[in-house]
């Protein structure tokens, strides 16, 4: 018994040896390092570096730049936010009877496949001011009045990028829905049917409940995505003009790796982290509390 | 009745319009990168320019580009080498998790589970000493080992796949003989050939578009891969839309062309890696 138990342990061991280590060299210990270096003034070279205590946290609370990029988070956010509902209806159409729903499947989860780069830059070409596509749309609709310098207008830029985002991530929810959608069991629709419940008392009472783990999992992707905001502005504007679509990950990854100032970077790295726990603790306290409300009526 | 077909209706036009909304911006990519310098001026963006002058001589200017053979040749050995080991350590980790108890069995667990959670874009600025340090700066092995150590979507995959396989079937194989390595190499594994076939694709996918990680480890010339080499593309053909449209186009195709061939599995394994516990 002991030797099996021995050959047991062997085996579990050498296959777990590689994998563990990469672990934690790769992703443990940079992890913990975070926390170390936001307590330090390390400029990503020295060999040096002097343990400043909160400074710079209170440094980050205090910079300008850095609130106006969380506000542009924010706007990513909110608009994603709102975007769910539509996502949640498009995933209840196509799981429905529904002609061609195939092909809208495959359409609906297209921008999120293809590489993000080669989107950012074909929105770039789309928005841009000369012979911009958007311009030329809104020209055939008669709606010359609206033209504006889409990525270069510190009032709406953000907004055209979050518009992008939407466009490129959105599917990926309608996709994730879709799939919690089907498993739930048919019985339970085909009963309330019987029942006569009609597809709004079916989508509120059956559908939504059933896919609340979905639910959950998205609204945290939406937290964990907006704050994180990387590719789609740091191709498109760079985050300018000034800081006008500068994102929260940007400015960080600039303060790091442009201003070599490592130990701030490290402190704003500890915040979006932190940010990102407590709004969704927040969010499904909230969230939740509205269902249950709702049910229990 | 009517009501039934009028919902229909109204359904199906919402689908289209989302399909306009989704093709648009990449089918006018595509006009611009058909268009001579020329025809970019005169002709509206949302036209392809008379059939007589349709040009491919932007895709020819792209595909000439020596880096973008060489941007194809990383790509390819990056995906190659990070999926492989991403299957084999996959599999092996999900495997003992789901089936073996051992002392630190817990800590084990959770350290594989704070690895999923934490961010990666700000972890870099932690991890690109670790790379320094290890002389994987500039050099391949940097977008492989963190491929590969920290993007972890397989083992949720390959968890839920072998929490269905039965256990008799480890059991009988234990008790004719078989040691416990032979049980994974020719038993487990090749049951798991289609979540393989599904983390491959996806990884595959995430591993051709990031743009991240190349662009910050990998700044050499030599080391460009099809994203890397497309910022850079666009950097020198500055206003020169209808090139840089082509080199849009010519990016965007392997991933799309995966896509295409592989939906079924995508969309199930994209579910799938999502859902955790």
């Amino acid at each position: 018994m002991s030797k099996l138990r021995k050959k047991r342990m062997q085996f579990v061991i050498t296959a777990l040896v590689v994998p563990v280590i990469l672990l934690i060299v790769f992703v443990v210990i940079p992890a913990a390092d975070l926390f170390r270096m936001s307590f330090t003034n390390w400029d990503g070279y020295s060999k040096e570096s002097d343990i400043v205590g909160f400074t710079n946290y209170i440094s980050m609370l205090k910079n300008k730049d850095l609130w106006l990029s969380l506000k542009n988070n924010a706007v990513y956010f909110v608009i994603h936010f709102f975007m769910i509902a539509v996502e949640l209806g498009f995933a209840v159409i196509l799981t429905g009877r529904l002609r061609a729903a195939k092909f809208y499947k495959t359409m609906v989860f297209m921008p999120y496949i293809i590489n993000g780069v080669a989107v950012s830059y074909a929105f770039s070409y789309f928005f841009s001011p000369i012979n911009g596509a958007f311009d030329a749309v809104l020209g055939a609709l008669n709606l010359e009045f609206l033209i504006r310098n889409w990525l270069s207008d510190p009032k709406i830029v953000n907004y055209v990028l979050s518009f992008v985002s939407v466009w490129r991530f959105s599917g990926y929810h309608v996709i994730l829905f879709m799939a919690a959608l089907q498993s739930i069991p048919q019985d339970v629709a085909e009963a309330a049917k019987v029942d006569g419940a009609n597809a709004w008392q079916l989508f509120k009472y059956i559908q939504v409940p059933g896919i609340m783990l979905m639910v959950d999992f998205v609204l945290f992707d939406n937290i964990r995505g907006s704050l994180q905001v990387f590719d789609i502005p740091f191709v498109i504007t760079a985050g300018g003009p000034g800081y006008a679509s500068s994102t929260f990950t940007l400015y960080t990854i600039k303060t790091a790796f442009t201003y070599s100032n490592f130990g701030l970077a490290s402190t704003m790295a500890v915040a979006i982290m932190i940010m990102i726990v407590f709004i969704y603790v927040i969010q499904n306290k909230i969230i939740h509390s509205l269902i249950l409300r709702d049910r229990r009526k | 009745m009517v009501k039934r077909i009028s919902t229909q209706i109204v359904k199906q036009i919402l689908c289209a319009s989302m399909v306009v909304i989704v093709m648009a911006p990449i089918i006018l990519t595509l006009f611009a990168a058909l268009k001579t310098k020329a025809d970019m001026v005169t002709t509206s963006p949302l036209l392809l320019p008379e059939w007589g002058r349709v040009t491919f001589d932007n895709f020819k200017d792209v595909l000439s580009d020596k880096y973008l053979l060489i941007g194809f040749k990383n790509t390819g050995i990056i995906l190659m080498v990070s999926i492989f080991f991403n299957v084999m350590f996959g599999t092996i980790t999900a495997f003992i998790i789901e089936r073996f108890e051992f002392r630190g069995k817990k800590l084990v667990v959770s350290l594989f589970f704070i690895g999923m959670l934490i961010p990666t874009f700000v972890t870099e600025i932690a991890r690109f000493q670790v790379i320094q340090g290890l002389g994987l700066y500039n050099t391949l092995g940097a977008p492989i080992v963190i491929y590969v150590a920290s993007d972890l979507m397989q083992l949720y995959i390959y968890r839920q796949f072998i929490s269905g396989l039965s256990v008799s079937l480890d059991e009988a194989a234990l008790i004719d003989g078989c040691s416990y390595f032979g049980l994974f190499v020719k038993i487990i594994f090749p049951l798991l050939a289609p979540a393989t076939a599904t983390v491959c694709i996806i990884k595959a996918i995430n591993i051709i578009n990031d743009m991240y990680i190349p662009y910050l480890y990998m700044p050499k010339n030599k080391l460009r891969t099809l994203t890397t080499f497309l910022m850079d593309y666009a950097n020198a053909q500055l206003g020169s839309w209808q090139t840089l449209a082509a080199g849009i186009i010519i990016i965007m195709i392997p991933t799309i062309v995966i896509y295409v061939f592989f939906q079924r599995y995508i969309l199930a394994g994209v579910a799938a890696g999502a859902v955790k516990e």
